[in-house]
C-alpha cells in the first residue's frame, strides 16, 4: 500500500505535565515504509510523543499531524493499529469475539481468522482472555493492531512479556508487514528489538530528538571509534583529524566521534604529544544509545 | 461498517461481558428480586404493600446496573489502559459510553420485568395501563442519574477505592432513599435527611406515577432530579477533562 503523505509529522511540539517539560521541542518525521525504533530512557518523551501523533494527548504549543490530519481525525485513525504498552482487554471476551470487534471498526479489515493465525494465536478462537497467559494477552493486542490492515502501525514496547521464541516470531510477523508495505513505528527498551528489526532508529532524550539514522549510522558514531582524552587541541584542530565525525566536550576531556578509530589516534598523537588518559571505547547499539544520552546529560 | 453497525456489536460485546461475570450480574439481578419478594410479598403488612414496593423497587433495580455495570465498569478499563486503546481506534468515540448505557438498560429491563412479575403474580398488583407506563418511565429514567455517580466515582478515585465507595453509596441510596422500607416510617429527621437524595425523588416519582402518593411535591421531586442530573453531568465533565491530561 503506497502513501505519500508523511504518516507521523511532529513539528516543534511541546508538552508540559505541570512543572515538567516532557516535549521540548520535539520535530519527528516519519516517512511512508520501513520500520523506525523510538529509543530513549525512562522519561525521556517516548510515551509522550506516541500520545501526541496518536491524538491521546494535546501539544502546547507546535503540531502533531498523522497522515497530514488531526490525529483526532477517524478518517487518519483508519490508517493506524495501534498496540499500547498497557491494555487490559476485557478478560470476559474470547479471542475471536474480540478481534472481530476491532475488524468491525476499520473499512479494509482482514478476516479476523487471518489476524488471529498471524499474532500466532491459532487454535485459542475461542479461549476468553481470562484463560490466556500474559503473553498470548500481549499477541491478542497485536492482533487488534494488524486486523484492520493499517498503513502505519504503532508498536508500543510491543515484546514485553513474550519469551524469546514468542518474541522472535512476533519480529517475522512484524518484517512481513513491513514488506508488504506497511509503515511500522515501535518502541523498544530491548535495543536488540532495534537492532534486529529497525530501518531507522530515533533517539529521543529530554523531550528533544538526539539522533537518528539507520542502526550501521547509530553504531558509527561510536562503534568501535569513541575516543576519549584529555589534549591541549582547539575543536577546529580536533574536527580536522581524519576519520573524526564529531567533537564533543565533556568536562576537561574531549569525545571524538570517528569514523577510523586508529586512523584518528594516530593523527591524534602525532598533533599533540601531550594527550593523556586516551581511551578507546566502541561496541554495538548499546554503547551508540548510552554515548548519545550521556552526552546529552 | 456503519456507527450503527459498530454500535450494535459493541452492546452486544457489553452485555455478553456482563453476563459472564456472575459477581456482577447475580447480585445486580437477584437482589432487587429477592428482597422485594422478602419486603413486598413474604412479610408484608397492609394492603397496599406489595403495590408501594414495587414502585421504590424498581427504581432500587435500576441502581445496581447503573453504578456498578455502568460507573464503575468504565472506571476499571480506564484503569487497565483498554479505554485509551479505545480512544485511539477508529471506533467513533460516542459508541463507548452508549453502547454501556445500553446496557446497563437491558439488565434493568430484566430485573424491572421480573419484579414486575412478582408483583403482579404473587402480590397481586393491579394497576392501570397509565400508571404503568408512568411508572416504568421513572424506573428507566433513573439509570441515568445513578450512571452519572458511577462515572463520578470511577473517574475520580482508583478502581479499587470507587468499588468500596460505591457500595456504601448503593446501600446509603437504597435504604435512606426509602427504596426498601417506606420513608413514612423513618424516624422524622431521616424523612428530613432523605430529601437531598436522588433516590427518594425516583421513588417518589414512581409512587406518584402509581397514585400511591399526592402530587403535592410532583414538581419539586422532578426539579430535584433535574438539578442532581445537571450537578452530575457537570461533575462528570470535570473528572473526565481532569484524567485526560
Amino acid at each position: 500500500m503506497p502513501h505519500s503523505v508523511s504518516p507521523v509529522r511532529l513539528t516543534g511540539a511541546v508538552k508540559r505535565f505541570g512543572a515538567t517539560l516532557a516535549l521540548n521541542g520535539l520535530d519527528l518525521e516519519i516517512a511512508p515504509g520501513g520500520v523506525t525504533a523510538l529509543l530513549g530512557p525512562n522519561g525521556a518523551g517516548k510515551t509522550t510523543a506516541i500520545g501526541l501523533m496518536l491524538g491521546r494527548l494535546r501539544p502546547d504549543a507546535g503540531e502533531a499531524l498523522l497522515f497530514g490530519r488531526d490525529p483526532r481525525d477517524l478518517a487518519a485513525r483508519q490508517r493506524i493499529g495501534v498496540m499500547l504498552q498497557s491494555a487490559g482487554l476485557p478478560q470476559q471476551l474470547t479471542v475471536m469475539e474480540q478481534v472481530m470487534l476491532f475488524a468491525g471498526y476499520y473499512e479494509a479489515a482482514m478476516p479476523a481468522a487471518e489476524a488471529v493465525a498471524l499474532a500466532g494465536l491459532g487454535g485459542l478462537e475461542r479461549r476468553r482472555c481470562s484463560a490466556l497467559s500474559g503473553g498470548q494477552q500481549r499477541r491478542l493486542q497485536f492482533a487488534l493492531a494488524i486486523v484492520g490492515r493499517p498503513d502505519m502501525l504503532v508498536l508500543d514496547e510491543p515484546s514485553v512479556g513474550l519469551d524469546l521464541e514468542a518474541r522472535r516470531a512476533l519480529w517475522t510477523t512484524i518484517r512481513a508487514l513491513r514488506d508488504r508495505g506497511a509503515t511500522v513505528l515501535l518502541t523498544t527498551h530491548h535495543l536488540e528489538e532495534a537492532e534486529a528489526l529497525a530501518d531507522r532508529v530515533v533517539v529521543i532524550d529530554k523531550g528533544r530528538v538526539r539522533a537518528s539514522g539507520s542502526v550501521a549510522d547509530m553504531k558509527a558514531l561510536v562503534s568501535g571509534r569513541s575516543i576519549r582524552c584529555l589534549t591541549a587541541l582547539d575543536d577546529a584542530a580536533l574536527a580536522a583529524l581524519p576519520g573524526v565525525r564529531q567533537v564533543s566536550r565533556s568536562g576537561r576531556h574531549v569525545v571524538l566521534l570517528s569514523e577510523a578509530g586508529e586512523a584518528t589516534m594516530r593523527a591524534l598523537l602525532a598533533a599533540d604529544a601531550g594527550v593523556a588518559d586516551l581511551q578507546l571505547t566502541g561496541a554495538g547499539l548499546e554503547e551508540a544509545f548510552d554515548a548519545l544520552v550521556a552526552e546529552a546529560a | 461498517m456503519t456507527a450503527t453497525a459498530i454500535l450494535a456489536r459493541e452492546w452486544g460485546a457489553e452485555i455478553k461481558k456482563s453476563a459472564r461475570q456472575p459477581a456482577f450480574a447475580l447480585p445486580t439481578v437477584l437482589m432487587p428480586v429477592v428482597f422485594y419478594t422478602l419486603f413486598g410479598i413474604t412479610l408484608a403488612r397492609g394492603d397496599n404493600a406489595a403495590s408501594y414496593l414495587l414502585a421504590t423497587f424498581g427504581v432500587f433495580a435500576a441502581l445496581g446496573p447503573s453504578v456498578f455495570g455502568f460507573g464503575i465498569s468504565i472506571a476499571t478499563e480506564r484503569e487497565q489502559g483498554l479505554l485509551a486503546l479505545k480512544a485511539v481506534s477508529p471506533m467513533p468515540g460516542f459508541v463507548y459510553p452508549v453502547s454501556k448505557l445500553l446496557m446497563t438498560f437491558v439488565f434493568v429491563a430484566i430485573v424491572l420485568a421480573m419484579i414486575y412479575a412478582v408483583g403482579i403474580f404473587a402480590g397481586g398488583v393491579s394497576l392501570s395501563p397509565r400508571a404503568w407506563a408512568a411508572m416504568i418511565a421513572v424506573h428507566l429514567v433513573s439509570v441515568v442519574p445513578f450512571s452519572l455517580i458511577g462515572i463520578t466515582l470511577g473517574y475520580l478515585m482508583t478502581s479499587q477505592v470507587a468499588i468500596a465507595i460505591a457500595n456504601i453509596v448503593f446501600f446509603l441510596l437504597a435504604i435512606l432513599g426509602g427504596l426498601w422500607m417506606p420513608v413514612f416510617t423513618f424516624p422524622g429527621f431521616m424523612q428530613t435527611m432523605a430529601w437531598a437524595l436522588p433516590s427518594f425523588h425516583l421513588a417518589q416519582l414512581a409512587l406518584i406515577a402509581q397514585g400511591m402518593v399526592k402530587a403535592d411535591f410532583l414538581w419539586a421531586h422532578i426539579g430535584a432530579i433535574a438539578a442532581w442530573t445537571l450537578v452530575l453531568t457537570g461533575l462528570v465533565a470535570w473528572a473526565v477533562r481532569r484524567a485526560r491530561d
